[in-house]
């Protein structure tokens, strides 16, 4: 199913990257922790090793910060938290959210009241 | 068995490696030592054994090709590789994303601006006044412009009077 995966891909655009700041909001995690958690769920990354181009981007534009740590076992672990800006653009896009979600839901009929 | 081990991650690394090409240099080092990290983080939290399991998390990490797709994608706009070897600095600087690419062609104009005002005012003053040339323009150098646009923005404390018509700034 061809349609399939073009539609996962166009809904996982413009939201993905803010899945990913939620998930260091309150607190840093590292790489392969952002990766296997976002990988355990269907549909959201096109594969795991995707993700990490996106936290690059994330960082690049100043909305994550990263910083490479010592494992208690194993190599070193690059932590990523969120800047400032980055906790902007996640609030932003939850205000965002919301009301693009409650158009969608009411035009395609997939609110809670229908 | 750890050779057998990193030969199957090498060259899973080789083969995104070689797709990466049109990247600048760092964002390509920067994906492999992620990705590295994440192989040998997989391997050791997991007390991963024998190739089979290994190839398990190179195939959840995705094809060379999707990994290198994801990386042309979030790039962004990218140089060209080949083509002319550096256009002249515009005027208005875009919204800063990376230190490097913007300080030089800021302070280079701001530079460059400075010394023709310093040599306008120096010669206008020459010109007009010989005696008191000296003092304002070194005044004049404190005051950075902000940007080389502001053609006449430079206070002149001391000068009465500015500079009328300095149209050799462009």
């Amino acid at each position: 199913m061809p349609d399939d995966g073009q539609l996962a891909t166009s809904l996982r655009r413009g939201t993905l990257e803010f899945c990913v700041l939620a998930m260091v909001e309150l607190e840093d995690r590292y790489g392969t922790e952002i990766v296997r958690r976002l990988g355990d769920e269907p549909g959201l990354a096109a594969s795991e090793g995707t993700i990490y181009p996106l936290l690059s981007r994330l960082r690049r534009v100043g909305w994550l910060d990263s910083k490479w740590a010592e494992s208690p076992s194993g190599p070193p672990r690059r932590y990523y938290g969120l800047t400032a800006a980055g906790r902007a653009a996640l609030e932003h896009f939850r205000t965002e959210w919301v009301s693009f979600r409650q158009t969608v839901d009411r035009l395609v009929g997939t609110g809670e009241a229908a | 068995m750890i050779t057998q081990h990193t030969d199957v991650v090498t060259e899973y690394l080789r083969e995104i490696d070689l797709r990466l090409t049109g990247l600048p240099v760092l964002q390509r080092r920067e994906l492999l030592a992620d990705l590295a990290a994440h192989i040998e983080n997989e391997r050791v939290e997991r007390n991963l054994r024998g190739e089979a399991e290994l190839i398990e998390v190179l195939e959840r990490l995705g094809s060379p090709e999707l990994v290198a797709a994801a990386a042309y994608a979030e790039a962004g706009p990218l140089p060209p590789v080949v083509g002319p070897p550096m256009p002249p600095p515009l005027p208005p600087p875009a919204p800063p994303r990376e230190r490097a690419s913007w300080v030089v062609p800021v302070v280079g104009a701001g530079v460059i601006f400075l010394l023709i005002v310093m040599a306008l005012c120096a010669g206008f003053l020459g010109f007009s006044r010989a005696g008191s040339s000296q003092a304002p323009a070194i005044e004049t150098a404190k005051p950075a412009p902000p940007a080389p646009t502001a053609s006449f923005g430079v206070p002149a404390p001391t000068a009465s009077f500015a500079p009328p018509a300095p149209t050799a700034t462009r």
